[in-house]
């Protein structure tokens, strides 16, 4: 039997690496179960892979859940501001009940977890350094997120909705004076050609983006318990090996960042708290508006210690 | 099934469903709905229209309308009759002058228009008359005029070369640049010809210059004065820090539609309507061969014969420019029949990563199709500027405009040779601009 | 690449079905020519905002997308009107008249079958969208079935101007690819 697994990632990258491992250890455990990959977007295109995945069309993913956020609002806290502090945090919030909450969600889309993850990223700009709300006034920012616009709007900036295509044109001509995504996609879109500062995810940070490795739940129900065990065990294997890797990533984009000659600056808890204080105001209270059931969310997210 | 099997059935019923004279967007939606039934079941079937919406589902593709839209405003006026007027006073002294001023109108105006057949039919009203009016061979005023219009895709902006960028996720600024300086070289390779087949023709007389006063090479140059201004508005608003690449596009259609009703005063509704009309149907054309192309490259890539024809010809392990050979001659080949959009869609998938594998330099490569797909454009069966120029000189058989092309593409394989032996004249200029890639 | 079709006798059967849906289509190409100036403007519009004013640009690139979808799919049945849609008519044209009609049938309903299970699949995307109140996820956040519904819609007309294609070619409006026998 055959699974189609598709993500939007190239293959040198993590998180297809995350596919490899659970594609590997299935095939090593002879169970007569091959996981094909199609990495690059070659057969979804990045945001256009839920909705296939929850009618059966697709079998697996690994996926920032927070696109699907207009289908499911709930999912728009996968990607909050402030919602997680490092990647310890972000390991305690994995097993903690809200994530059961989401897993519920997306049990009710015939979609189940395989393996939990978190990634981390920051700011990098044309000009000043982003740490405080007050640097990002006046500036015309991408950001990856619709919770991290709210914020930054909110702060004064202006929000650009572009292509990720066009970014670096964007950035190299100031049509972009600063751009807000993960650490490997800083990497991925060279800007540490163009960027004067950086601010990275060091031990507090702001942006933590949710991707897990989904499968239908059907598909996943209709395997024989021997191929249910191996794809656990390789999910297992490789959630392990997500959370180390996603603390080197954030590491390696500094080291790029500084090689090439661009300052690095860095968050405090002081900074994270004022960022958090303005996201109470506006993209919390956004979220809490449009998704039913949002606060008790919400309060079970931010009660994780 | 093997997907290498697979794949061959694949492209043998293409090539029999497109040879049917169905329209080539539905043939790639046939294909692609017969084999995703039989090879995938209904579940691929009933995503088509998703997949559908999501090829189109881009910002970038604004560029496609926008940058016809352009073309088509200033065709619709006699603004390309005014270039080519000015350059032949200015250019009375060069032998074939005229004939020369009519390819240099052509490559002018391809730097405002995205697509070859509005190129063509602008320059050609005019400058097809008045060639064979001073005697110049039927063939050689028709192909310079084919040839020339296909300047249109290699000279910034193009179609084309967005629906390579938006294929190959390549930056389109820099697409654009690494087409100007092969645009030019190509329409030096025209001239060159026109000038020798005029000569030996018999017909010198033609080629003997003709008097203009200072005066009457002066007051033309107003009349372009509206050309410099918009080509120049749209260099600073692409390259300037104003607008991205496709945002770009908007500020120049915006430019042409106000040039043609405010300085050609094209006030009346009727004439604005034709050029909607136009540009309504060129870009629903291309943009539904789009959208057809990227239900097809799910079908290859869903059966995973697109991976594996890669890896296949990976693993062939021949040299690096007989491999460029072969895809030339297939991308020669695929131009006879097929629009470039449909073909650059078609292969991208399968040729990118094998050209990666051999280290051939993506933004050279597009200039190398281009010029394959330029080749296209004036051969039979489907030869979208052929047709334009049969319209807009019935007198003119289609046979002679066959044959006078037919030297135009020899120029143009020259180019493709030049080119691989000098990458610098398509990267050059990117990498001034714009640093190393 | 055959021209316009030619102007029919009024008396024959289906003309009056032929130039309704003929009507419409016309109406079709209106549209989207439209969406595309609008969508020309709100670009335009994006650039000043931005540029200018220095202020957030929420909605436009979206609203462009959505406008130049609407452009070509409600266009489809306008260019299929004006027959803008490229072919290969090589081998239509090396046939005898004969041939030559049965080949127009059968890419006319090869045409006619494959449209209308996609505007079929179409209704449905719309039906989930609207049903589920799925929304774009930005933070504009349109709902879907908004630029979902001319999907079902351009398609859908797509078949009635394919339809009204078939009509034509068998009351001898139309030729087959065009080619009127001497
Ligand atoms: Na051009
Ligand atoms: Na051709």
């Amino acid at each position: 039997e055959e699974l189609r697994l598709s993500h939007q990632f190239s293959p040198g990258d993590l998180r297809h690496r995350i596919a490899e491992i659970v594609a590997e250890e299935v095939a090593a455990a002879d169970v007569d179960l091959t996981i094909k990959i199609f990495p690059s977007g070659s057969l979804f295109k990045a945001t256009e892979q839920y909705v296939p995945l929850s009618r059966g069309q697709l079998d697996m993913t690994v996926f920032p859940l927070s696109y699907a956020g207009g289908q499911r609002p709930e999912y728009n806290l996968t990607l909050m501001p402030g919602l997680v502090k490092n990647h310890e945090h972000a390991a305690r919030l994995n097993a903690s009940p809200f994530m059961d909450e989401i897993e519920a969600i997306l049990n009710e889309d015939d979609v189940m977890t395989l393996v939990k993850g978190y990634l981390a990223g920051g700011f990098a700009s044309m000009g000043a350094c982003i740490t405080r709300p007050e640097d990002v006034k006046g500036m015309t920012v991408r950001a990856a997120g619709k919770g991290f616009e709210e914020m930054l709007q909110a702060a004064g900036a202006s929000i650009a909705s572009m292509p990720s295509s066009e970014t670096y044109n964007a950035m190299q001509q100031n049509v972009l004076n600063a751009l807000n995504t993960s650490s490997s996609s800083f990497v991925s879109f060279r800007l540490q050609e163009l960027a004067k500062c950086y601010t990275p995810a060091s031990d507090v940070a702001l942006w933590f983006m949710y991707q897990p490795m989904l499968i239908n739940k059907s598909t996943f129900d209709g395997l024989t318990p021997e191929q249910q065990a191996a794809l656990m065990a390789g999910a297992a294997k490789a959630e392990a090996y997500y959370l180390e890797e996603a603390k080197k990533e954030d590491a390696q984009s500094v080291e790029v960042f500084r090689e090439a000659g661009v300052e690095i600056a860095e968050m405090t808890q002081e900074d994270f708290d004022a960022w958090q204080a303005l996201a109470q105001e506006s993209s919390y209270k956004q979220f809490v508006a449009n998704a039913p059931d949002g606060q008790r969310l919400l309060d079970m997210a931010l009660s994780v210690e | 099934m093997d997907p290498l099997v697979l794949g061959a059935l694949v492209a043998v019923f293409t090539i029999v469903i497109l040879f049917s004279g169905v329209s080539v967007a539905v043939g790639l939606l046939i294909v692609s709905a017969g084999f995703l039934l039989i090879f995938d079941g209904t579940r691929s079937l009933e995503m088509m229209p998703e997949i559908f919406f999501a090829d189109l589902n881009s910002f970038t593709i604004l560029s496609i309308p926008m940058f016809i839209i352009m073309g088509a405003a200033i065709a619709s006026t006699r603004a390309g009759a005014d270039l080519f007027e000015a350059l032949e006073r200015w250019l009375t002294r060069v032998p074939g002058g005229l004939v020369v001023s009519n390819l240099g109108a052509c490559a002018l105006f391809a730097a405002m228009s995205g697509s070859s057949p509005a190129t063509c039919a602008a320059i050609g009203k005019m400058g097809i008359p008045e060639m064979q009016k001073r005697g110049y061979p039927d063939g050689v005023a028709a192909g310079a005029i084919a040839a020339g219009g296909t300047l249109g895709i290699l000279i910034p902006p193009s179609v084309t070369m967005i629906v390579y960028g938006i294929a190959t996720e390549t930056s389109i600024g820099r697409l654009f640049l690494a087409g100007v300086v092969p645009g030019f070289m190509l329409m030096g390779l025209f001239m060159a010809w026109a000038i020798f087949a005029t000569w030996r023709s018999g017909n010198i007389a033609v080629l003997s210059p003709r008097h203009y006063s200072l005066r009457e090479k002066f007051e033309i140059l107003p009349r372009i004065l509206p050309f410099l201004v918009v080509i120049l508005g749209v260099l600073y608003a692409m390259y300037g820090g104003v607008a991205t690449t496709s945002e770009t596009a908007a500020v120049g259609a915006v430019l042409c539609l106000g040039m043609a009703i405010v300085i050609y005063k094209m006030w009346n509704p009727r004439a604005i309507w034709t050029v909607l009309r136009d540009s309504t149907r060129e870009s629903v054309m291309i943009l539904f061969i789009m959208a057809a192309a990227g239900v097809f490259a799910y079908m290859m890539s869903s059966l995973f014969i697109t991976q594996s024809v890669a890896q296949w010809i990976a693993a062939l392990e021949v040299n690096r420019w007989v491999l460029m050979g072969i895809i030339n001659l297939f991308l020669l080949v695929a131009g006879f029949f097929l629009p470039p959009v449909a073909v650059i869609l078609m292969t991208a998938p399968i040729l990118l990563p094998i050209l990666d594998a051999a280290q051939f330099d993506p933004y050279w490569f597009a200039v190398i199709l281009t010029i394959n797909m330029e080749i296209g454009l004036i051969t039979p069966p489907v030869g979208l500027n052929l047709f334009v120029i049969n319209s807009i000189a019935p007198n003119i058989s289609l046979r002679t405009i066959l044959v006078g092309s037919a030297p135009f593409v020899g120029c143009m394989i020259l180019a493709i040779v030049i080119l691989c032996f000098v990458p610098g004249i398509a990267t050059w200029l990117p990498d001034l601009v714009m640093g190393p890639s | 690449m055959p021209g316009p079709t030619s102007a029919a006798p009024a008396y024959r059967r289906g003309a009056g079905f032929v130039r309704a849906v003929h009507a419409v289509s016309t109406l079709c190409g209106w549209f989207a020519a439209a969406c595309t100036i609008i969508a020309l403007f709100v670009t335009c519009h994006m650039i000043f905002v931005r540029a200018v004013l220095g202020q957030s640009t929420i909605w436009q690139t979206e609203a462009v997308i959505y406008l130049m979808i609407a452009a070509t799919v409600i266009g489809l049945p306008y260019v299929q009107k004006l027959r803008g849609h490229v072919n290969v008519d090589l081998v239509p044209l090396a046939l005898g008249p004969r041939a030559r009609r049965v080949l127009a049938y059968v890419t006319l309903s090869a045409t006619l079958v494959v449209i209308a299970l996609l505007a079929w699949h179409s209704w449905h995307i719309w039906h989930e969208a609207f049903d589920r109140n799925w929304k774009s996820s930005t933070v504009w956040a349109p709902p879907l079935w908004v630029p979902y519904l001319v999907l079902p819609v351009g398609f859908g007309l797509f078949v009635l101007q394919l339809l009204a294609d078939l009509v034509a070619l068998a009351t001898g409006l139309d030729a087959p690819f065009g080619v009127r026998e001497a």
